[in-house]
């Protein structure tokens, strides 16, 4: 007895009559109000009281609202016997067909969309790939361009000094401090005062790094710096050397020097010598 | 308030009458119900032309799910309330619904409004008055959130900031109040 006290004071039953409570707690209630007199009694007078309450707060419909909804019923009144009470109501399946087939359009629309963003992004990824190579290759061209532009220069350059009858060639043979066969062809312009050293008939002994060679000029009894050069067997060149002012000269000459080169010759290291 | 006379039957002759699906029980269904019903699910749904339809699927409903309604669960109208108002809430979650309320007119919100703050002026509600002397004003929003807008005793304890516990007790208090003051 005071269990069933204990269940009527929960608040279970109104919340029956509320319509608010799982279905599991609906079926306990009802088996509860089967068995127990007590709790059915409570149960219908909790339900009388709400029924007063939405009669006190009833909304008259409208006077149409009557005859639309008697016969929206009666008009099928002979096959609502046939009705089975599980079923849904037809205009719930009149509904739910439409909203399916957008839905489904959207979705197919979206996933294509999405492919074709895709794709077009990998297209992109790959076009933008081949531009970088193609500049890439231009900037390669270009500079072979630049390159081979610069050594017509050089060569035209070269070619106008074996054109130009200002200058003189003068071979330079070897001393007794040089190897033999050693020697060094150089071209001399006295009108332009120029001196150049033919790198590519160039033959001497490797120079190590400590040293250099340095060339001269004998005017007037004395020796006149025209510069240093290595021994480089890759140089093929013409290499220009000082400015000589003098327009006469005895003999050239060339002596191995301490890298940087020296104010007078080290006589005893002259290499090549020769005389106009 | 209509020229025709309203058809009443006994609870018993009512149920017996839908049962054996007599063309009077529908009509006599309507006029002893309609107007209680309605009162629940108007103030679920405002709008009139809406709340109109859910009314008319509720008859439906109840004429065609009749056979599922036993006397043993209890009384008829605790049965088709918990139908029109679950109809109710189901149209007020609807995505049509939804759609529809977004495209409210102005001028549709003005009576909206109204309706709301209960300034129209309204004869049906009369009654009202010494009901609302009888419940305690926090017994009464309870009692309304669930009843008449369709909420779960675990949502109005949400909305009112109060333990579920207490919303248990003030519904029983209420409904205890009501039960005092219509007997």
């Amino acid at each position: 007895m005071e269990d069933i006290k204990a269940y009527i004071e929960s608040g279970i039953l109104e919340l029956y009559v509320l319509g608010d409570i799982t279905p599991e707690e609906k079926l306990q209630v009802e088996t509860m109000a089967a068995n127990h007199p007590v709790i059915k009694a409570e149960l219908d007078d909790i339900e009388r009281s709400m029924e007063q309450y939405a009669e006190h707060n009833a909304v008259e419909p409208s006077e149409q609202l009557r005859s639309r909804v008697l016969n929206s019923i009666l008009t099928n009144f002979g096959d609502d016997r046939n009705f089975d009470a599980k079923n849904e109501p037809v205009v719930n399946n009149v509904v739910a067909l439409p909203t399916q087939k957008p839905n489904n359009f959207y979705k197919y629309a979206f996933a294509a969309c999405l492919a074709l963003l895709i794709a077009s992004g990998i297209a992109l990824m790959n076009l933008y790939n081949k531009l970088q190579e193609s500049n890439t290759q231009i900037a390669i061209l270009q500079s072979n361009n630049q390159h081979i532009a610069n050594r017509v220069n050089f060569v035209e350059g070269e070619l106008g000094i074996l054109r130009d009858t200002s200058f003189k060639f003068l071979k330079l043979n070897a001393t007794a401090h040089a190897p033999a066969g050693a020697a060094v062809t150089i071209a001399w312009s006295p009108a332009k005062k120029k001196v150049m050293i033919d790198m590519a008939s160039l033959k001497m002994p490797l120079n190590d790094k400590a040293h250099q060679y340095q060339l001269w000029a004998i005017v007037a009894g004395k020796p006149v710096d025209l510069g240093v050069f290595d021994a480089n067997p890759d140089s093929t060149d013409m290499k220009e050397m000082k400015e000589i002012a003098a327009v006469k000269t005895d003999a050239f000459a060339v002596t191995l020097e301490p890298r940087g080169g020296s104010v007078n010759p080290t006589m005893d290291e002259m290499m090549v010598l020769g005389k106009f | 308030m209509s020229k025709k006379r309203k058809i009443s039957l006994s609870e018993e002759e009512l149920v017996l009458a839908l049962r054996n699906r007599e063309k009077i029980a529908i009509e006599a269904l309507y006029d002893m119900y309609s107007s209680s019903l309605y009162g629940v699910i108007s103030r679920i749904i405002t709008d009139t032309a809406a709340a109109e339809d859910v009314l008319q699927e509720t008859f439906v409903k109840i004429w065609h799910s009749f056979s599922s309604y036993s006397t043993e669960k209890g009384r008829l109208f605790t049965w088709m309330v918990n139908i029109a108002r679950n109809l109710a809430i189901d149209k007020l979650r609807s995505k049509d619904f939804k759609n529809q309320n977004k495209n409210q007119e102005l001028e549709n919100n003005v009576t909206f409004i109204d309706e709301q703050r209960n300034t129209v002026y309204k004869p049906e509600l009369l009654g009202i008055k010494e009901l609302v002397e009888t419940l305690k004003p926090e017994q009464k929003s309870i009692l309304d959130l669930v009843y008449f807008k369709g909420y779960t005793h675990v949502e109005a304890a949400d909305e009112l900031g109060v333990p579920l516990g207490t919303i248990k007790t003030r519904l029983r208090m209420a409904i205890l109040q009501l039960r005092k003051h219509f007997n």
